[in-house]
């Protein structure tokens, strides 16, 4: 939904009552204002994808039609920006796997104005910076890793599939794409990490995969099945 | 390169005709698009390699497929899966923990926004509704 100014982040602007930005990125005075009020949607991963590509399935998709809700909603909720508790935590959570991903990736991309750090100024500011600073491949990575997502319908068929036709609901579906997304996204770092000591450039390959999956699995991270079940 | 699998799945490749609900045989290429934007998005090539794709889409499926077997174990006991299942089993990986309890918070909020939109909405059409006949 916003790729650049958009007549709803002015209207944010005029609705929310936002921090004044830090300064330093005057370039992006003009979509740090509408942010505060997207901040609500939190940082990084996917949710942003989400307001970008209105049609886009996610289960972040709720952002998307958030915005509009969100501006309405406002004035009754005085703060979708400080969620929850678990929002506050996300961020966290969501910056140490950021720092992760800039150690580990070449490129970030970054989208301007896009979804800052959940409602917290100075990671908002923090993000802002960053963001101002990508070049145009870190933007797009950035976008598709922010909007990639798996759909809500075909991880609901797959779940019924899986469990054998009972009822999921809509947050079983939103909670197990996200961590999916989180999985590729550690599977795809291993395996860079893997390409870098191989001394190997290019596209990831399918044994770059296995390896990675293979040190996943050795730490832990991959669910092992226990050699003895006793009750199934 | 033909897309056929990287010699890593022995599941075959079923036709699209195939109905989704059976659990014997799986479409390939059910993630295959969204995969190769989040695998760009992570850090490979603007355009992965097919083979990566499939294999990356076969690992997650694997993963996913775990994950529900053991939350199965978990809520055997209530009879039916519920979101505190794959909560439990998370607890122990962070990022993925506060990533979810955030994706679960926002849809709160979005059901909550939605409900104020659509309750605005009625207003408004009430508001048409007796200017009608005014007209």
């Amino acid at each position: 939904m916003k790729q650049s100014k958009d007549p709803f982040e002015a209207a944010f602007e005029e609705q929310e009552d936002s921090p004044p930005e830090s300064p330093a990125n005057a370039s992006v005075d003009a979509e740090q204002n509408p942010n505060p009020s997207i901040a609500a949607h939190n940082s990084q991963s996917h949710p942003q994808d989400q307001l970008q590509l209105p049609h886009n399935d996610n289960a972040k998709k709720g952002a998307s039609q958030f915005t509009p809700g969100s501006g309405s909603g406002n004035a009754s909720t005085s703060g979708p920006f400080t969620a929850t508790a678990g929002g506050s935590g996300a961020g966290t959570g969501m910056k140490s796997k950021e720092e992760e991903e800039e150690e580990e990736e070449e490129n970030m991309d970054v989208e301007l104005g896009k979804f800052p750090s959940s409602g917290d100024p100075d990671k908002m500011a923090k993000m802002q910076a960053i963001l101002s600073q990508f070049t145009e491949e870190q933007m797009s990575r950035y976008e598709s890793f922010r909007r990639a997502g798996f759909q809500k319908s075909n991880m609901k068929r797959l779940l019924a599939s899986i469990t054998g036709t009972q009822k999921i609901s809509v947050p079983m579906t939103i909670v197990v794409s996200g961590i999916a997304k989180m999985f590729v996204g550690e599977v795809v770092e291993t395996a860079r990490i893997v390409m870098q000591e191989r001394k190997e450039s290019g596209p990831i390959r399918p044994c770059h995969l296995r390896e990675a999956y293979r040190r996943l699995k050795l730490e832990g991270k991959v669910f092992k099945r226990p050699m003895a079940r006793l009750f199934r | 390169m033909s897309s056929s699998g990287g010699g890593s799945s022995s599941k075959p490749r079923s036709a699209s005709s195939q109905p989704s609900e059976t659990s014997s045989k799986r479409k390939r290429g059910v993630f295959q698009k969204e995969l190769q934007h989040m695998m760009y998005g992570f850090g490979d090539d603007p355009n992965p390699l097919p083979e990566s794709v499939a294999l990356m889409e076969d690992i997650v499926v694997e993963y996913v497929t775990e994950l529900v077997h053991k939350a199965q174990d978990i809520g055997s006991q209530r009879g039916k899966l519920s979101v505190e299942d794959f909560l439990y089993l998370i607890r122990k990986d962070l990022p993925k923990l506060n990533r979810c309890t955030e994706l679960l918070s926002m849809n709160e909020e979005l059901k909550q926004a939605r409900k104020v939109f659509e309750s605005d909405e009625e207003k408004l059409r009430k508001v048409f509704e007796v200017d009608e006949p005014v007209e």
